[in-house]
């Protein structure tokens, strides 16, 4: 229940005064009245009792510090705005260009999604202590930038949507490789990536990156129950159980996918949401179409080159045009001393060089690869592939 | 990610901070060391702010340190120090913070006469292959 309202709280506080973080202390302190009154009589409308408590907390605070009378002219009537403006107007404030990528992704946690600041450091494995500081820091720095909830220009909101996007694209990928983590305060960071970007979606159903985002995070959330083992592994690709996959989530970006698609031009996240769809689709590793991927791949490494791109594209030209043609598009990677410390980039290798029957080389690689990766599971499998290359 | 800040170091006597009682750093202008300390502290009050700092421990004197080795089918506990090398372990952060920050942090963290040494923290997390 908390969960639901409090962002709406929020951005009715908001709406009527600027600063996030007084806002967010007035509706903290409603939350604890609430706790107090709700058990003794539940109001008919919480929302409204939350925005009617945490409104006048909001005016006392003004009221008791003189010091901060000027902000209490600031107060302003609320133009009439409706649910879907508001979310996107928080996220836009929250994904404010002035923070840095790791707050922005908290704050959205935080005011638009609802966590609590426990959950949200939970979910990242750092102390309570270590994310509240990052919190507070994060609203100190929209208040010294000036943002305003309200939603930017015209000529601002395309840049402006756009991080929002890769804000959410960096909370699902962070959430899907996520193993580990206390059961009880294992936040699904995935889940809520998926209910920011359907949340824009409701309010942009015409943008394309939008919708091409909310297709990739259907196709790969729909493998989230086979990407795990029992002993919290990590299942690749071509192992995992595609009866589990699924289906509805599959089907639900495919369609977004088929709408979008034919009307060009085609940004980053429609294409990996492409690929992801192609994999989807097909009925076991061994049937994937891997020509479609690879010219997918292609596209993709002209609208948003990058050395992760060129080694996707290089598994993807490898199962369709065999391991030399894929060795031969890393090459250039291993001249860039980022890429050359990345174990991605040692662990493709050493999967194509064994895919094209040089084991020796292959365990060079995997050992390389498994010196140089901080993940411990993705180092368990490197192992695994090594000694498995021994026998 | 998360990383340690490692702070090698040999003062002379143990104490902290470290840079006041290692030769090399003594010998610089005080002015200059001055400047060293006080971007040390500010960098370490902004850490602590951003919430980028998670933790951190100045370390004792390597001789208060107790040594346990397996010999003969038992543990056998000595008195330290762990080595003879030149520098000791001085001290720790533990910081969660981008592949850049942490870059930064170890070059504004290291003063003459110290080995700043910053090692990522394994998670238990992982990319999908």
């Amino acid at each position: 229940m908390w969960r639901q309202e409090s962002p709406h709280v929020l951005a009715a506080l908001l709406r009527r005064h600027g600063d996030l973080a007084d806002c967010e202390d007035a509706v903290q302190e409603a939350a604890a009245e609430a706790t107090v009154a709700w058990a003794v009589r539940p109001p008919d409308d919480p929302r409204g009792w939350l925005v009617r408590v945490a409104s006048r907390r909001l005016i006392d605070r003004a009221r008791s510090d003189r010091a901060r009378v000027a902000r209490e002219d600031r107060m302003k009537p609320a133009p009439p705005t409706s649910g879907t403006d508001d979310s996107l107007a928080m996220l836009v404030l929250c994904c404010h260009p002035a923070l840095p990528r790791q707050a922005q992704v908290a704050l959205t946690l935080r005011c638009v999604a609802g966590l609590s600041t426990e959950r949200i450091a939970a979910a990242h494995l750092v102390p309570t202590a270590t994310m509240a500081q990052r919190l507070s820091r994060a609203r100190a720095t929209l208040r010294d930038a000036g943002a305003r909830f309200e939603l930017p220009s015209v000529a601002e909101l395309p840049g402006r949507i756009s991080v929002v996007l890769d804000v959410c694209h960096v909370m699902a990928t962070e959430g899907h490789v996520r193993t580990g983590g206390p059961d009880l305060l294992d936040t699904d960071l995935a889940a809520e990536a998926l209910r920011l970007v359907r949340m824009m979606h409701a309010a942009l159903p015409e943008h394309d990156e939008v919708s091409g985002l909310l297709a990739l995070l259907l196709c790969t959330g729909a493998r989230a129950a086979t990407r795990v083992d029992a002993r919290g592994d990590l299942v690749p690709l071509a192992e995992q159980d595609r009866s589990r996959w699924d289906r509805a989530m599959i089907a639900e970006g495919v369609r977004l996918l088929d709408r979008v698609l034919p009307r060009g031009p085609v940004g980053r996240f429609q294409l990996q949401a492409a690929i992801a769809a192609v994999h989807a689709e097909a009925p076991s590793a061994g049937e994937t179409d891997w020509a479609q991927i690879s010219a997918l791949y292609a596209m993709l490494d002209d609208v948003a080159p990058g050395p992760a791109v060129t080694l996707n594209r290089a598994v993807a030209v490898a199962m369709d045009a065999g391991p030399q043609a894929g060795l031969a598009l890393l090459e250039p990677l291993l001249e860039l001393p980022a890429m050359r410390r990345h174990h991605r980039t040692h662990a493709v290798r050493a999967h194509l060089l064994e895919l094209a029957g040089d084991p020796e080389a292959a365990a060079d690689k995997y050992r390389t690869a498994s010196r140089l990766t901080t993940s411990l599971p993705e180092q368990r499998y490197l192992n695994r592939r090594l000694t498995a290359l021994d026998q | 990610m998360k990383y340690v800040v490692l702070i090698h170091s040999n003062p002379q006597p143990w104490g902290h901070p470290t840079s006041d009682f290692v030769a090399e750093h003594q010998a610089l202008p005080k002015e200059q060391r001055d400047r060293l300390q006080s971007d040390f502290e500010e960098l370490l009050g902004q850490m602590q702010a951003n919430g980028e700092l998670v933790g951190g421990e100045a370390l004792a004197d390597p001789a208060t340190a107790r040594l346990y080795r397996w010999t003969d089918g038992g543990s056998v506990a000595v008195d330290g120090p762990y080595s003879e090398a030149k520098e000791h372990l001085a001290g720790f952060f533990l910081v969660d913070v981008t592949a850049e920050r942490a870059d930064e942090i170890g070059r504004r963290f290291s003063g003459p006469g110290e080995t700043v040494e910053i090692r990522p923290a394994m998670w238990p997390g992982g990319e999908e292959s």
